[in-house]
């Protein structure tokens, strides 16, 4: 695999635009596992790890010169009738950079302490699914170019885990509601703010599937 | 006398400057090329060189057999076309397709022309020429033509149906992923410049409008074969410049619209529609209607992809096809109604 931060501009332009959109998917997926460190460190109330983990998420620019170089790759490719598609693939990359990093500028507003073991319990286990979801969607990004009934098949799994792991936001998101608190407290508020925030990439996750299905629904002949 | 020669001159050189009009909306109006100019392969104003230089090509190697059918083996042996009435089935031709674009419907010139021809024979042959109906038409010809019209567009449904089927059996199910759909694209993309030029070769050489026209007037003696000949290029020249300068209009709004048609499609369609006009050209000499041909490709294309038919729209396109001919036909020998009324036979 290659990595950004042994690649300078120059070697970036070098490379293809296949070769540019699975190192943008790998950079951006490495930021949202830190996110997802991170988030697992607050649960530990870790916080100085937590800190480090969602600082690196905001701080981290390394994505851009790849964009850069994408888009001026693609803007001038031959590339006949997968152009903007293959765009909107990397646009979409993008927004889960977005996302993260909203998500990290909120997380770190407070530092919460959790209302209980069952409560971090159920919060670990829906990280762990997002966690699942992301490493399925670099592998479906990565068969786009190669073979578009594998990152089909790929998504459908993205999909039924997203569903999955719904039921389990809903039950913590009632279990919030249930505690004996403020409803203006900043816990509150900050745990709902969270499970928003995770709720929010996750769908992402499960739309940028579906986008990907959509593409092998159109370029490719299920038989 | 001197006159009626004057006048018979003034005509014919209208004539000339209509067919040299209809050739020229022949290739303002030819819209082949769109899906070469979608893929990308060549800069737009070479597609549009390569595309008008097929034409010409196709108009002047080509169409003699196309253009004598019209211009005089169509009739009967009894009928010999008059300058009133050639000047009425052009009249009559183009009002009609005037019609058909306010009305938004592709209608085929080729239909409308001898629609046209057909009003004003019948109506030469019963008000003045005094011949027996079945002496005013070659009726092997004309019901070949006929024919023609219903069995090309059919061909044009089944040829594109099986070649895809072939096709996508033997390569395009084979490549799998993006990247290996786009490379073999790209390869499609340059056949398609081959099945393009193809294509405009034919439509060049099956576009009977104008020089069937210029036939007529050379096989009655008003041009001399050297003027045919002359005159052909001229329309040949003017088709090309048709689509240079005003296809263009046409090419790039179909083109934009086609930005994520596949290549290999369009190359499939073209294929079918080009030896659809070649054998129509080659072997039985008959002008048939291109656009009708490529519509009817389109559906073939779709049916073995199992994607949607409009059949609503189709119908209503269905009605003015059959309509162009008798509609053509009344309007022509109306228009020579008039004028053998006023003694121009």
């Amino acid at each position: 695999m290659v990595e950004i931060t042994d690649l300078t501009k120059k070697e970036l332009k070098k490379l293809r635009i296949d070769d540019l959109t699975h190192l943008f998917m790998d950079t951006i997926n490495e930021q949202t596992q830190k996110l997802i460190d991170g988030i697992e460190y607050l649960t530990k109330e870790d916080f100085e790890n937590f800190t480090k983990n969602l600082n690196h998420v905001i701080e981290t620019k390394t994505e851009l010169d790849i964009k850069k170089t994408f888009e001026a790759k693609i803007f001038k490719s031959k590339l006949m009738f997968s152009k903007a598609d293959r765009l909107k693939v990397f646009d979409k990359i993008n927004d889960i950079k977005d996302i993260g990093e909203f998500l990290a500028h909120k997380m770190l507003l407070y530092k919460v302490v959790f209302p209980d073991e069952e409560f971090k319990l159920k919060l670990e286990l829906i990280l762990k699914s997002l966690r699942q979801i992301t490493m399925n969607l670099v592998e479906a990004v990565k068969t786009i170019g190669t073979d578009l009934e594998r990152a089909h098949e790929i998504c459908e799994y993205i999909k039924e885990e997203r569903r999955k792991m719904r039921i389990e936001e809903w039950d913590l998101l009632e279990r919030l509601w249930n505690y004996d608190m403020d409803y203006l407290s900043r816990t509150f508020l900050y745990l709902k703010e969270l499970i928003e925030g995770i709720k929010m990439l996750a769908n992402h996750i499960k739309k940028f599937a579906e986008y990907i299905q959509f593409l092998a629904t159109k370029y490719f002949y299920f038989k | 006398m001197a006159f009626e020669y004057e006048l018979a001159a003034i005509l014919v050189v209208v004539l000339i400057v209509l067919a040299i009009g209809l050739a020229f909306s022949i290739g303002a109006n030819d819209e082949t090329c769109a899906p070469l100019a979608a893929a990308g392969t060549l800069k737009f104003k070479f597609v549009l060189i390569i595309g008008g230089a097929a034409i010409a090509f196709g108009t002047i190697f080509l169409s003699e057999g196309v253009a004598s059918l019209v211009g005089q083996k169509i009739l009967g042996s009894g009928i010999r076309y008059t300058v009133f009435m050639l000047l009425a089935v052009l009249i009559s031709a183009i009002i009609w397709l005037i019609i058909g674009s306010f009305a938004g419907i592709p209608l085929s010139s080729t239909h409308s022309l001898i629609g046209s021809i057909f009003g004003v024979v019948i109506v030469y042959a019963i008000f003045s020429g005094g011949v027996n109906l079945g002496m005013a038409f070659n009726w092997e010809k004309l019901g070949g033509v006929i024919l023609s019209w219903f069995l090309s567009p059919l061909f044009g449904l089944l040829g594109t149906y099986l070649l895809y089927k072939i096709i996508d059996k033997l390569y395009l199910s084979k490549k799998k992923g993006l990247n290996e759909i786009e490379r073999s694209e790209k390869n499609f993309a340059w056949a398609l410049l081959f099945a393009i030029i193809f294509a405009e070769i034919w439509v060049g050489a099956n576009s009977a409008e104008a020089l069937g026209i210029l036939y007529a007037l050379y096989s009655n003696g008003y041009l001399t074969i050297v003027g045919y000949y002359f005159f052909v290029v001229i329309c040949a020249l003017i088709a090309f410049l048709g689509l240079f300068i005003a296809g263009r209009y046409v090419i790039r709004n179909l083109a934009s619209q086609l930005t994520d048609a596949r290549p290999s499609d369009g190359f499939i369609i073209q294929l079918a529609s080009a030896i659809i006009l070649m054998f129509c050209t080659v072997v039985f000499s008959v002008p048939i209607s291109h656009s009708h041909v490529i519509v009817f490709c389109i559906i073939g294309m779709n049916l073995a992809k199992k994607k949607e038919v409009d059949y609503g729209k189709l119908g209503k396109m269905f009605i003015f096809w059959i309509l162009t001919f008798p509609v053509a036909a009344i309007l022509a020998g109306l228009i020579y109604f008039g004028f053998i009324s006023f003694g121009m036979i």
